[in-house]
């Protein structure tokens, strides 16, 4: 039932609607550059626990930020798309472009974050970025495929920006604790073997409102 | 009034009477706290079953319009009443918890995983209410809550339900700590234990029917 070729002419077409646009693109990195600079007037030299959950609160925000213009696109464009494809392709797309520029905007958020904060004081320790940057890149795809989601429910009601908050942050709690978890367990510089099973639950966070998603996407789709 | 009322009734009477007159074991720290057992617990059982419930009825409601029959909005009503009454339930585990942790912890609150589940099953089901009540149309608000219904269960039951078991806690139950569990809970216990979470559970549900009929009725006026 899906085809391939839906999803990705999905994701082209998002792509290319976000460069034409480019405001969109625009304001998420403003956005993440502004909360990031505030952060860092706010607070020097934090620890690692504190470090830890600033960071993830800005790639939330961001993340939120994204994702909550994933369906907003005009009446007729919707005509157009939905003759084209099937809901399910539809999600898949949508989550598919909204998590692969999550993972950048966050990458990104990331890179300010360690140039104006720095990394966080654990005497005797060296920290390694690839191991960090793994976890933060599978984190923030685990949170936008949640949000891809309650963002398709949020664009069903009039003047959703506020109630898009409120149903979709419950919900990234059990991903974004494991996120917590395993990146804090790669700032600790701890060994792969032990990173490992923290990535899979992050995958397996991923996976989860995906399916989960395409299963429900075609009621509420529906209309 | 039918058989499962009562003996409702009966089972709930008698785990309150036998809950609080009943002979416990001594335990360290827990003491006579361990009759908590016994009202506590039973909330969250409760709380389960019916927004089980609930999520059964909104899965039935999506089926509902999909064979071509007309779609049945009293299953939406069952589903927004179920979930009300489990709040209800699971406000009153909150508050005997409580109690019960000033007692033992000497807090009221502290950031274990057992309470920040429950913290995030209430906000959850907060965010279904605040949905409920921000769409005006009744069929579109009936297919947008049960979609979130069944997205934010399976979600919430991650949280509660695999997440604890991965990080240390204070909670009875998990680590070294006593609680349910057939090592560790007395068989003097269950004789009043199960009765309870039996009863909670039939008044629950019964509460919960009590509130669909007056819905049916309102709607009639």
């Amino acid at each position: 039932m899906i085809r391939l070729k839906a999803i990705k002419t999905i994701f082209l077409w998002d792509w290319e609607l976000e460069f034409r646009r480019s405001s969109g693109w625009f304001v998420s990195i403003l956005f993440s550059a502004i909360v990031t600079f505030m952060t860092s007037t706010l607070i020097r030299q934090p620890s690692a626990n504190t470090w830890l959950a600033l960071l993830w609160m800005i790639l939330v925000f961001t993340s939120l930020q994204l994702a909550s213009r994933t369906f907003s696109a005009n009446e007729g464009q919707w005509l157009y798309i939905n003759q084209l494809v099937n809901p399910m392709e539809l999600l898949l797309g949508k989550s598919l472009s909204t998590s692969f520029s999550t993972v950048l905007v966050s990458i990104f958020s990331f890179s300010l974050f360690y140039l104006w904060i720095g990394f966080p004081n654990i005497p005797g320790q060296e920290i390694l970025l690839a191991p960090l940057i793994i976890s933060l890149s599978l984190g923030s795809l685990a949170l936008s495929f949640t949000l891809t989601f309650t963002s398709a429910i949020a664009s069903k009601i009039d003047g959703s920006a506020s109630l898009m908050s409120v149903l979709s942050i419950p919900l990234l709690l059990p991903a974004l604790l494991v996120s917590l978890r395993s990146s804090k367990l790669a700032l600790l510089g701890e060994p792969l073997h032990v990173l490992y099973p923290n990535w899979i639950g992050e995958i397996a966070l991923c996976g989860l409102p995906l399916a989960l998603g395409a299963v429900l996407f075609p009621y509420l789709w529906r209309s | 009034m039918r058989a499962w009322k009562i003996t409702g009734i009966i089972l709930v009477a008698y785990s309150l009477y036998a809950g609080l007159m009943s002979d416990v074991p001594r335990l360290a720290i827990l003491n006579e706290t361990i009759r908590n057992l016994y009202f506590h617990v039973p909330m969250w059982f409760t709380m389960i079953a019916l927004l089980g419930n609930s999520l059964a009825q909104s899965i039935r409601f999506l089926r509902s319009g999909h064979d071509g029959s007309s779609i049945n909005l009293e299953l939406d009503a069952k589903a927004k009443n179920f979930a009300e009454v489990a709040l209800v339930f699971s406000l009153l585990g909150l508050f005997t918890g409580m109690i019960w942790a000033k007692a033992t912890w000497g807090t009221y609150w502290t950031a274990d995983p057992k309470l920040n589940g429950t913290a995030v099953t209430l906000l959850i089901y907060l965010a279904y209410f605040v949905l409920r009540s921000s769409i005006e149309d009744m069929e579109k608000r009936a297919r947008l809550a049960a979609v979130y219904n069944i997205f934010a269960f399976v979600l919430m039951i991650v949280f509660i339900g695999v997440l604890p078991r991965l990080t240390e806690s204070l909670h009875p139950g998990n680590g070294g700590n006593p609680a349910f569990a057939n090592y560790d809970l007395d068989s003097g216990m269950r004789i009043v234990f199960y009765p309870a979470v039996i009863g909670w559970i039939i008044i629950g549900w019964w509460i919960s029917q009590l509130r669909n009929r007056l819905d049916i009725l309102n709607k009639q006026k």
